[in-house]
């Protein structure tokens, strides 16, 4: 029987604060995304609609909904549908390759009536879900480097299609939730160290090809592993593995640059120089430190921003609304968002910490690891430490399926805070 | 260790990755916000707030009665930063616009390099010049992604009347690389401006310009002015309006009756000297060299063999032919060396002076005549004889009291002085024993090396009607005259008397067909020999005789005698003149005289 309370979450009350606080931080900014900027000419337009504000409050309701339910389902229930659940998004995510929209030169939406759904973002809530599964049931059983190797595979099949649509931000974040959850099962020190040269050699490599243009560092590099495993006597499986990793990353990195798109290319290439192409692909970071520097500490008060008043601030509602909270509400204000986003990880963590069955611990993590990344990353490109690629902030940035996607996130860790001593 | 053991650990190792990396973000926040916030605050500034030049319209020019002939219209060109295009590559947002707009990258490139290269590398660049509605739509809808193109609005100068007074007001065109090295400090030229090239437009630029307003405006990342913190620096100055002294009704009368044919025909109010219409034909639109004109357009108009930029007013010297014999006239009575009743030889056709033989231009002679008879039938045989009692510094001083030899207006640059010669000018020429006493002959008749403009031949007529007291002719009300005025010295008595002649001249001699009913008009004929075809047809008259008050001289080109063909055209003018001043509205197709 269907419960009209089934609609209101359950679960760690300071959790649902958190998340309270941060999808009203979401409303304050994009009310304030599009409203006119005070004094300018009354016909001047607002080139982000209201509706948009509006749009986001229907899905923070639905949303709220949806945690509501996901708070309630049995976790074993969860364990069952993981793998349909994950086969249904890849599916999807090929269904969107072939037959989706080509908006801006990418492909990432299917068009449902009036809405349009981004099964990337779902893709990230079914990985999560499939590896706590899958890596659960391998917890003290079995190899740990098929674990290892395996759950890979599980997480790279979505990445790539994603990455095919294009869209590089979005399929690293699934590379990066198997990182997280794959050390919180317990990653083989082998494959740890491995991980861990092999993209010290893609780093030289990517320095040598676009701006050394020699591959002498690398080799010299390369030479250094070889004494330092030849000095600790690794064995010849293990070298081998390390160097053959190493030699792959290295010699992959001009391959993959090469394959990556012209803008990508100009992106990365414009991060090292920005001043290269102040007017294009330069603009909208350089664009953002302006706001976000110009606002200060307290920032130029809520609806005074004239970077994003004036639209000198590109994609002021999606991927740089952190930008507005900058520019508009100041140090004060950005950090306190930042604050909030750290203590939804730190809780996630500590459930992840407290749960006693492997599932449950690793579910946790995976979405912890979810929101380290994409607040980390998307944060990071606002304030120019990271070259631009399309993430939006989690909660905070305008997207149906974005929010819906990580109040799913949210649903899990407040379904698990209730489960917490189950075995 | 198991799973539960490890959790532990690995969560603390997690929190502390995670706490770091917030930290980091933190950090860097913190050096933003507080650190740079100045530098940041200043590029904010620097985002929005914009200085924008707003270009004074230019004063309007009007006729005599304050009818426009030409004003201003406001055309949008398209904009973009000299930044985006450094080292001669465009960036992505330059070559979209290329692209879109279907312009030769490679010329507009360099066009754009070219005009910031004059700014020394900063500022803006026109990419293109008064944009058509599609361009302009294209920037407008797109120009969220479009940083740093402006759509920017400037005056352009529109004549009301096309080709009509292109020779008195000139033109407008875009200002050169001479003419941003050559102006005046604090004009302030900069490349896409318009300023005065030609005539009044060139000589009045000063009061028509006006001063340039600076003022800083807010504006939106499209460029777009959103109307707040508006600041005016400096005002817009509005050009000054100016007046002519030509006059619409009797400047279309000239251009109508001329219609057709290549010459010059000017009319000056006596005794202000103030030109009531000027007309050097043929001519050409001046709205064409306000920077619209085509290639093809350019080369038809420059390589026409009827040299439509030539200004004949000023530009073009003549003979003045027998115009001339009442200068002569004037020096002989003031010498005494002939007077006002005098009769001299006979004419029989010519003139044997030497072994040469020098016709009249009537060849069967005009028999016995007296002085005033020799000037009404422009008997040639009786100027030669008052020539060789003459000595060329005679002549030379007579002309220059009538403004010959000399420029007449400040108004052109270019202006001719034209030729008046003197004992000194031939001895140059041939040098001292290279020529004889027979160049007075020619001198006499106005022929030989002696050249004038239309508009000198205008101004004799009113000083000959009026006396010294006509300063030179000016185009602009108000206008300081280049001459000033003089006291010309001949008796009154003289002066009533050539008055007479001249009247003779078209009541009853050469000049009848400048006659009209119930005006006394005075005039002289005149055919210009022209050694490269035919005689160029001259006439200068003035009216009404008795108290004269608008001085005319015609030139048509190669059209042949002047009484036969540029006395009706001054006389049918005449009438036309006096219908405007009584009030009548005046037409080209009038009952002639």
């Amino acid at each position: 029987m269907i419960r009209l309370s089934w609609l209101w979450p359950r679960g760690d009350r300071r959790l649902m604060v958190l998340y309270a606080l941060l999808v009203l931080y979401s409303l304050a900014l994009l009310w304030s995304v599009t409203e006119p900027l005070t004094g300018a000419y009354s016909e001047m337009r607002v080139d982000v609609p209201k509706s948009v504000f509006w749009r986001q409050l229907m899905w923070i309701c639905i949303s709220w909904a949806a945690i509501g339910v996901v708070s309630r389902v049995p976790l074993r229930y969860l364990e069952n549908i993981s793998w349909p659940a994950y086969l249904g998004v890849v599916l999807l995510l090929a269904v969107v390759l072939l037959i989706g929209p080509e908006v801006a030169g990418s492909r990432r939406w299917l068009a449902l009536g009036p809405m349009r759904l981004q099964p990337s973002e779902f893709g990230k809530v079914a990985l999560v879900v499939l590896l706590a599964t899958w890596l659960g049931r391998r917890v003290e059983v079995g190899s740990r480097v098929g674990a290892t190797l395996g759950s890979m595979v599980l997480a790279m099949a979505p990445a790539v299609l994603v990455l095919r649509e294009p869209d590089l931000g979005t399929s690293l974040v699934f590379l990066a939730i198997w990182l997280g959850m794959i050390f919180w099962y317990g990653i083989s020190g082998l494959l740890l160290l491995t991980a861990l040269s092999s993209s010290i050699s893609a780093v030289i490599m990517f320095y040598s090809e676009s701006i050394l243009e020699q591959p002498w560092p690398w080799a010299v590099y390369l030479l250094v592993l070889m004494a330092v495993l030849y000095l600790v006597r690794g064995g010849i499986l293990a070298s081998g593995l390390m160097l053959g990793a190493n030699i792959a990353a290295g010699l992959g990195i001009p391959l993959v640059w090469t394959r990556l798109q012209p803008y990508q290319q100009d992106r990365i290439i414009t991060f090292f120089d920005p001043s290269r192409d102040e007017h294009g692909t330069a603009y909208q970071a350089i664009q953002s430190k302006v706001a976000i520097g110009s606002g200060g500490l307290f920032g130029t008060h809520y609806l005074q921003g004239t970077q994003k008043g004036l639209a000198f601030l590109p994609e002021r509602h999606s991927d740089f609304v952190f930008s507005v909270a900058g520019e508009e509400l100041g140090l004060l204000g950005a950090g306190t968002m930042l604050v909030l986003f750290l203590l939804l990880v730190m809780s996630a963590v500590r459930v992840a910490m407290e749960v006693r069955r492997p599932f449950a611990s690793l579910l946790a993590i995976g979405v912890a690891s979810y929101f380290t990344f994409h607040v980390v990353v998307n944060v990071s490109i606002t304030t120019g430490l990271l070259p631009v690629t399309g993430l939006p902030l989690p909660l905070i940035s305008y997207g149906g399926s974005s929010m819906l996607a990580s109040s799913l996130m949210v649903g899990l860790l407040a379904n698990l805070s209730v489960h917490r001593y189950d075995d | 260790m198991d799973f539960r053991q490890a959790q532990a650990v690995r969560g603390r190792i997690f929190r502390l990755l995670a706490l770091l990396l917030f930290g980091i973000l933190l950090t860097n926040l913190l050096v933003l916000t507080i650190a740079q916030h100045d530098y940041y605050s200043a590029r904010a500034l620097k985002n929005r707030q914009v200085q924008f030049r707003v270009p004074a319209p230019r004063g309007r020019i009007t006729d005599r009665d304050g009818i426009p002939l030409a004003d201003n219209t406001f055309h949008s060109d398209i904009t973009v930063a000299a930044s985006q295009f450094r080292d001669g590559e465009p960036d992505s947002v330059l070559s979209q616009l290329i692209r879109w707009f279907d312009l030769p990258r490679d010329e507009t490139l360099a066009d754009l390099q070219a005009q910031v290269a004059r700014h020394g590398g900063r500022g803006r660049a026109v990419l293109v010049r008064g944009a058509d509605m599609r361009q302009l739509t294209t920037v407008e809808e797109r120009q969220s992604r479009l940083p740093g193109v402006r759509v920017e609005s400037r005056w352009r100068r529109r004549y009301l009347h096309g080709p009509l007074f292109t020779h008195v007001i000139g033109y407008t065109g875009e200002v050169g690389p001479d003419d941003l090295r050559d102006a005046v400090p604090g004009m302030d030229y900069r490349v896409g401006d318009y300023l005065g090239k030609q005539g009044v437009e060139r000589a009045f630029e000063m009061d028509l310009r006006g001063g340039t307003g600076m003022k800083l405006e807010e504006v939106n990342a499209t460029g777009r002015i959103v109307g707040r913190e508006s600041v005016w620096i400096r005002n817009v100055r509005p050009g000054r309006d100016v007046a002519l002294t030509l006059s619409l009704p009797l400047q279309t009368a000239m251009d109508t009756l001329m219609a057709g044919r290549r010459g010059c025909g000017v009319a000056l109010a006596v005794p202000s000297g103030e030109v009531l219409a000027a007309v050097s034909l043929p001519s050409f639109d001046a709205n064409l060299m306000t920077g619209a004109i085509s290639a093809d357009q350019w080369r038809a108009l420059s390589e026409d063999p009827a040299k439509p930029f030539f200004n004949r007013l000023v530009q073009a010297t003549y003979p003045p032919g027998s115009l001339y014999k009442a200068v002569t006239s004037l020096a002989g009575l003031s010498l005494g060396v002939v007077d006002t009743g005098s009769v001299l030889e006979p004419c029989p056709g010519g003139y044997q002076f030497g072994n040469r033989w020098f016709k009249c231009w009537k060849h069967s002679g005009h028999g016995v005549l007296d002085h005033a008879g020799a000037l009404a039938h422009s008997c040639d045989v009786f100027y030669y004889q008052l020539g060789l009692r003459l000595q060329l510094g005679d002549l030379a001083e007579a002309a220059a009291g009538f403004g010959l030899g000399q420029q007449i207006t400040g108004l052109y640059p270019g202006e001719a002085a034209g030729n008046v010669p003197t004992d000194e000018w031939y001895d140059r020429r041939d040098g001292p024993r290279g020529w004889t006493r027979g160049v007075m002959l020619n001198n006499a008749i106005g022929q030989g090396a002696i050249l004038v403009t239309p508009l000198q031949m205008a101004f004799l007529s009113a000083r000959l009607a009026a006396g010294g007291r006509v300063p030179g002719p000016t185009f602009v009300l108000g206008e300081e005259p280049a001459l000033d005025q003089v006291n010309l010295p001949y008796r009154p008595s003289h002066m009533d008397w050539i008055r007479r002649a001249l009247r003779q001249v078209v009541d009853e001699g050469t000049g009848g067909a400048a006659r009209l009913a119930g005006v006394a008009v005075a005039g002289k004929t005149g055919t210009a020999q022209n050694p490269h075809g035919d005689d160029h047809a001259w006439f200068m008259c003035y009216a009404p005789a008795q108290t004269p008050e608008v001085a005319v001289a015609v030139i048509l080109e190669n059209a042949g005698h002047g009484g036969a063909e540029a006395a009706p055209v001054a006389g049918a003018w005449l009438h036309e003149y006096f219908a405007w001043r009584h009030g009548v509205s005046v037409t080209a197709e009038g009952d002639g005289p």
